[in-house]
């Protein structure tokens, strides 16, 4: 029987006001890891109607560098918050698994703090080069 | 290009929506000019990549012509194309679509094509030359699929970049310059009204004290 998901307070963080309306493209509901491993054609649908498909070859990756547990609490696609008087990117995690795949990605050591991991811009374009649908940029002022 | 005020009507209400619409359009200028570093950013990291399947393309396709022309020589024109036209290959292309800072962008995988399978059951007219001629073509096809998925991003990018740099550029020097303009306008005509009234209110007050002294 599967667990109960918590609910994604990452997704409801961003669903306010002119957020909302700017970023058609962050997806209504993320699934786990392990949820688009077993289908057929992963997918999840933005807030425009239209759908984000993901290429099995990234969610293998994904897979091979979580573990069991981390696959189950792991959501997709990972969102990446962008912010004009920021020169960082935020990713908010709940679970921590994304500082696990950043570091795997970056090569380098990545850290949680309270529930957020910052990466710099320059790091921006190797994380979007290997993990290109499963990561999505959210614009935040 | 200076700016133009555009007043409707010179009231305080109008001056704080003014003021509001100015905040809104400062926010949203900061969000446009973020997605629009973004999709450079990405477009730039698919020219890159266009250009590397493209050099591998070439290289792959040099391969499979010089392979075949070794396969032509071993085997000769006519069983040659014989067995080309006899041989089938499955291959399967998921299609679908991901979507970068708003952008929709084609996304083709391909699943592992099932190795060449040749109808002639004669093996004297196949040869591991032939087989390893197929190979090079089957991954030249698969390098194709790649790179259409790359060109047609990358199309997509600079029509979608060439639409937010309008934008950004009608916030950032139209919209919010007038705004700045007809706020600090209308603000100016607001001080001059109170300063006229207080001064109304001096000559009153001194007209009224003549008349008291008048009136004594």
């Amino acid at each position: 029987m599967p667990s109960k998901t918590l609910p994604d307070r990452v997704i409801e963080g961003y669903l306010f006001d002119d957020v909302k309306v700017l970023n058609t493209q962050i997806p209504r509901e993320r699934k786990t890891l392990e949820k688009l491993l077993g289908e057929d054609n992963p997918h999840v649908v933005c807030m425009d109607g239209t759908p984000h498909h993901f290429r099995k070859r990234e969610l293998e990756v994904l897979s091979q560098i979580t573990t069991d547990d981390e696959r189950h609490t792991l959501l997709l696609p990972i969102l990446m918050e962008v912010t004009s008087d920021r020169a960082d990117i935020i990713i908010r995690t709940r679970s921590g698994t994304e500082a696990k795949i950043f570091s795997a990605v970056l090569d380098m050591p990545v850290t949680c703090k309270d529930n957020k991991i910052t990466i710099f811009r320059p790091q921006l374009s190797v994380v979007r080069k290997k993990l290109k649908t499963t990561t999505q940029y959210v614009f935040f002022t | 290009m200076a700016a133009k005020v555009e007043v409707t009507r010179p009231t305080k209400m109008e001056l704080a929506r003014l003021k509001r619409r100015h905040k809104l359009a400062t926010r949203i200028q900061k969000i446009v000019k973020d997605r629009l570093s973004i999709l450079i950013m990405e477009f730039l990291q698919t020219v890159k990549e266009c250009a590397a399947v493209k050099e591998r393309l070439l290289s792959e396709f040099q391969e499979a012509f010089k392979a075949l022309s070794i396969a032509s020589g071993y085997h000769g024109t006519v069983p040659l194309e014989k067995e080309l036209l006899t041989a089938e290959m499955a291959i399967r292309v998921t299609s679908g679509m991901r979507n970068v800072a708003g952008v929709r962008m084609p996304l083709f995988e391909i699943e592992q094509a099932e190795p060449v399978r040749s109808v002639v059951k004669d093996p004297a007219e196949t040869s591991s030359v032939l087989d390893h001629s197929t190979e090079l073509s089957r991954k030249c096809l698969e390098t194709i699929i790649e790179l259409a998925e790359l060109e047609n991003s990358l199309e997509l990018l600079g029509r979608e970049i060439n639409k937010v740099k309008r934008v950004n550029n009608a916030l950032e020097y139209i919209v919010i310059p007038g705004l700045d303009v007809t706020i600090k306008y209308l603000t100016m005509k607001f001080e001059e009204r109170d300063r006229e009234e207080v001064s109304r209110l001096k000559y009153v007050k001194l007209l009224i004290e003549k008349k008291e002294a008048y009136a004594f």
